[in-house]
């Protein structure tokens, strides 16, 4: 049956009606209405679904709504606003970091996930915590270096 | 000029774009803003035709805050085709690249300009849009010369406005001067498509004044999809809209026995089941309940047989046996046609004295977007509506209207961009799946493939192979070359859904590919054919640089073997055999760029060490683009796994509108063509695909990409004309892997993918 349940997403808290082993990405996106999280595989093979919770990277098409809790879940919606964009978002547009975009969300929450736990990473770090995350488009220079952009400046 | 007033039709909705656009940074394009869900509920009474493709309004719109909109038939498909189109738009108009907006796609905002492919747009849709906007340009001219009332020669336009050539500060905005008017302007169009001339008599600007043309502009799509601001056509919701998933036979061409739909209607929010002779869906109030219910009826990744769901499906067997699949590609009926057939080479095959022979295969291989194939139709009565990322809304257009029978008049394709194609993978056909899905329950349906539907049923990259046979003479000459290819076909335009509602005809063909190589060597004898064939197995269709990725893998690998078993060097032995002057210079610019020092392959082997360095070059003409790639490899001999190092490629179109948007594409072609190269085989049993996840088709992932990717771009300057980058640079890539593999390891690989199993056993 479904059920009324609380999130707390991107600061608020939101009532959706959904079945609790249904997966948190559909709640974000089809009652939410979030257009950060994408659908790519829904078999935790591919990361373009990647939230934040409680700051680390999660596979929300994987993550049954009832597992999320009190969890504060972030999306990339969440990561930053047109004024003051992320580091991550503003070192992937400097750097051209897309080509079709569809994985990105992916790419950034993953390594934002990666730069609260390690803030000097390495390129061999960046490769190795990307490196569950799919890109069709070989955008992967650019990811690589606008990681690469994004530590620098949020090391000073 | 047209003076009966604002009649735009949708004028509002343009103002609502232009101010969505100029508020977010950079000046971005939100096509989407035209139609969002609030006006896509009911635009029953509009016309739905293309505008007229000879008038100026169905190219440029300008606004009265001095902005504009171009609209072009062409789509985006991450390419970066929309920014580039924008900037030869900008610079021919004489207009602010940030206040110029773009409507892609559209088919009652658009004129039919071709799909987008074949790395054909800048060629062919860059001079149609640079003609119409100097037709622009000179509206607005004369617009003005009636404001300021002196001729128009006496007038200068910059930045969006004219100005007095004798007295400067008397200037007007080009949205003063247009006052909020439709542009209905006659500029002259005949052709169609690809081949559609427009306002020939229009003045073109000097490319040596170009200012926008020419410079890496930021990509006008980027920070809106950085900022998840951006409507991906999987993020598009229309009212009053239900959730549809397929459920694909078990076996291709099975059919449906029956369908028990118990436990269906327990599924909170479950609609209906769609059933049409072997067509099979399910339609909900919510994405969760389409998914459990089309689970049910057995949509799964691993499906254990034809009637593990609850849908029972005959048991049908009729694929070939994958490891058979050259021999029946090579046994399968088609047409032969040459591309060089000059001397004779048999006599000179058969007396040479030294003789070289090799096969080369490749496997079927995917698109495999990120994102899944996604639509939404609204089908009612004689009308229909879709939201579609497909790469050829007007064709859409037109197929929709034979597989559902009502006239071209009543359909509407509204394009949105989707996760990256890379040529026509299932977005045409999830079209099809949501048409049929409304049609039945009369609602709006929005259609998504599963994984699984995605990589069982996209249309694939067809299976080839290659015989190449080659003479060289005493001096290390070649005196005789023969490439025969069997290639099945890579445009089969058939509609999967039109094939399980019992009307396979109703729309789409079998395309020839001829024979898809540009040969260029300069051999005494030569014979170079195809046999094209129709459909071998799977569906097949266009995948990046259709079948010329293969033709060059065997081509340049082919090659490369001719120079090593003369002892010469691989790029002397090239331009000792070539004539072709921007084909050398690639060559040359590569072997720069990389420090290519001169040496036969495999000469500085060093069979002790533990991990092998090699070397490799290629290159390619494909239309007219000619790309040479250089790259190194290291070979681990103990498990037979190759890494790229560095790669260079030196890439000649001819003049580059947006350097970066081109070094964007380039890097994307190597990455993707080493991950086809190292990785990618679809695999099947005889009822149907069984790499149906990236478990089974796996990509390159991060930790195996190159060390670095150099360009250099050759001729770009505007005396050369632009061909194409989506493509090419893909061509090279297999042959230079290969050659540089065989100059560590002295081992030929002539079979992709290149897997470590592969090369373990090809070094035993
Ligand atoms: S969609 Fe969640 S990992 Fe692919
Ligand atoms: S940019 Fe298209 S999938 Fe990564």
């Amino acid at each position: 049956m479904s059920q009324q349940i609380t999130l707390n997403v991107n600061g608020d808290g939101h009532v959706v009606q959904v079945e609790p082993d249904s997966m948190l990405l559909y709640a974000l996106r089809d009652n939410l209405g979030l257009r950060g999280p994408k659908f790519g595989c829904g078999l935790s093979e591919c990361g373009a679904c990647t939230v934040l919770r409680d700051g680390k990277a999660i596979r929300s098409c994987i993550t049954p709504v009832s597992a999320v809790g009190t969890s504060r879940i972030i999306t990339l919606e969440g990561l930053g606003t047109a004024e003051h964009p992320h580091p991550l978002q503003q070192a992937f547009i400097e750097e051209q970091a897309a080509q079709c975009g569809y994985c990105i969300n992916g790419m950034i929450m993953q390594a934002a996930s990666l730069l609260k736990q390690n803030p000097h990473p390495s390129r061999d770090d960046i490769k190795k915590a990307l490196n569950g995350n799919l890109c069709r488009c070989g955008t992967h220079m650019r990811i690589v270096r606008a990681v690469e952009r994004a530590a620098g400046r949020a090391n000073g | 000029m047209n003076a009966k007033g604002n009649d735009l039709p949708s004028a509002s909705d343009i103002a609502l774009s232009r101010r969505a656009f100029l508020k977010s940074s950079g000046g971005l394009v939100v096509a989407f803003n035209l139609f969002g869900p609030a006006v896509a509920a009911d635009t029953a009474q509009e016309s739905v035709a293309p505008p007229p493709a000879g008038n100026l309004y169905a190219w440029l719109a300008v606004h009265p805050d001095n902005t504009a909109t171009l609209f072009t038939g062409k789509v985006e498909t991450g390419t970066g085709v929309q920014t580039a189109l924008a900037q030869i738009a900008a610079e021919e108009l004489d207009f602010p690249f940030d206040r110029l907006a773009v409507v892609m796609g559209t088919t009652s905002k658009t004129v039919d300009q071709g799909p987008t492919y074949g790395s054909m747009t800048i060629r062919y849709a860059g001079p149609q849009i640079r003609h119409a906007a100097a037709a622009g340009r000179q509206a607005l001219l004369d617009l003005a010369a009636k404001h300021f009332g002196v001729p128009a020669s006496q007038l200068t336009a910059k930045d969006g406005a004219v100005s007095m050539l004798r007295s400067a500060s008397r200037t007007i905005t080009y949205g003063k001067l247009v006052d909020g008017k439709r542009l209905n302007i006659d500029i002259g169009a005949s052709g169609e498509r690809f081949a559609m001339k427009l306002a020939p008599k229009a003045h073109l600007k000097d490319p040596s004044t170009y200012t926008v043309v020419g410079r890496p502009i930021a990509r006008k799509d980027i920070p809106d999809k950085i900022m998840a601001r951006f409507v991906y056509v999987q993020d598009v919701r229309v009212e009053g809209m239900l959730h549809g998933r397929v459920v694909r036979p078990y076996g291709v061409e099975a059919t449906l026995q029956s369908v028990d739909e118990t436990g269906l209607k327990k599924i909170p929010g479950f609609v209906q089941v769609v059933r049409r002779d072997n067509f099979l869906g399910v339609v909900a109030e919510n994405e969760w309940a389409a998914i459990q219910a089309a689970a049910k009826l057995g949509s799964t990744l691993n499906p254990s047989g034809p009637d593990a769901g609850q849908a029972k499906w005959s048991n049908w067997n009729g694929l070939p046996q994958m490891d058979q699949i050259w021999e029946t590609v090579r046994h399968s009926g088609g047409r032969d046609s040459s591309a060089v057939s000059h001397g004779s080479t048999a006599t000179a095959l058969a007396h040479a004295s030294r003789t070289l022979k090799a096969t080369y295969k490749t496997p079927f291989q995917m698109h495999g977007s990120i994102g899944p194939s996604c639509a939404i139709a609204d089908v009612k009565g004689g009308r229909a509506t879709f939201w579609s990322g497909t790469q050829m809304p007007h064709e859409t257009r037109r197929d929709m209207a034979k597989l559902l029978d009502i006239p071209l008049d009543g359909i509407e394709v509204r394009w949105f961009e989707a996760s990256g194609a890379y040529g026509r993978n299932g977005l045409e056909h999830v079209v099809a799946d949501a048409a049929i899905m409304s049609q039945a329950v009369g609602r709006p349906v929005r259609v998504q493939w599963m994984r699984w539907d995605e990589h069982g049923w996209e249309p694939k990259e067809p299976p080839i192979v290659q015989d190449l046979q080659a003479a060289l003479d005493d001096s290390g000459h070649v005196i005789a070359w023969q490439h025969h290819m069997w290639i099945p076909t890579t445009a089969d335009t058939h509609l999967t859904a039109a094939a399980l509602i019992g009307r396979p005809e109703a729309t789409g063909h079998i395309g020839s590919a001829g024979v898809p190589i540009k040969y260029a060597y300069n051999f005494e004898n030569a014979d170079v054919a195809a046999h094209d064939e129709g459909r071998v197995g799977l569906l097949t269709a266009w995948l990046r640089s259709p079948a010329q990725f293969e033709t060059t893998f065997a081509m340049e690998s082919f090659i490369d073997e001719l120079a090593a078993a003369a002892r010469q060097d691989p790029l002397a032995f090239r331009l000792a055999h070539l004539d072709d002057d921007r084909a050398i210079s690639v060559l040359k610019a590569a072997a720069q760029a990389y420090g290519w020092q001169s040496r036969p392959a495999h000469a500085n082997a060093d069979p002790s060490g533990k991990h092998a360095h090699g070397r490799g070059m290629a290159w390619v003409n494909r239309d007219e683009t000619r790309v040479a790639t250089i790259a190194d490899v290291i070979v681990d001999p103990s498990s037979g796994r190759i890494n790229v190092g560095r790669v260079v490629v030196a890439h000649d179109c001819g003049l580059v509108i947006n350097p970066d948007g081109l070094k964007n594409q380039i890097e994307g072609n190597v990455i993707q063509s080493i991950s086809r190269t190292l990785h990618e085989e679809v695999t099947f049993d005889t009822a149907h695909v069984t790499s149906r996840d990236w478990q089974g088709y796996p990509i390159l992932r991060f930790e195996e990409i190159p060390d670095r990717i150099d360009i250099v771009l050759v001729n770009n300057s505007p005396e050369h004309m632009s061909t194409g980058g989506g493509e090419p640079s893909t061509c090279p890539t297999a042959a230079v892997i290969s050659n540089a593999v065989f100059d560590a390891i002295g081992v030929r690989l002539r079979q992709m993918p290149f897997r470590p199993e592969r090369v373990k056993a090809a070094m035993s």
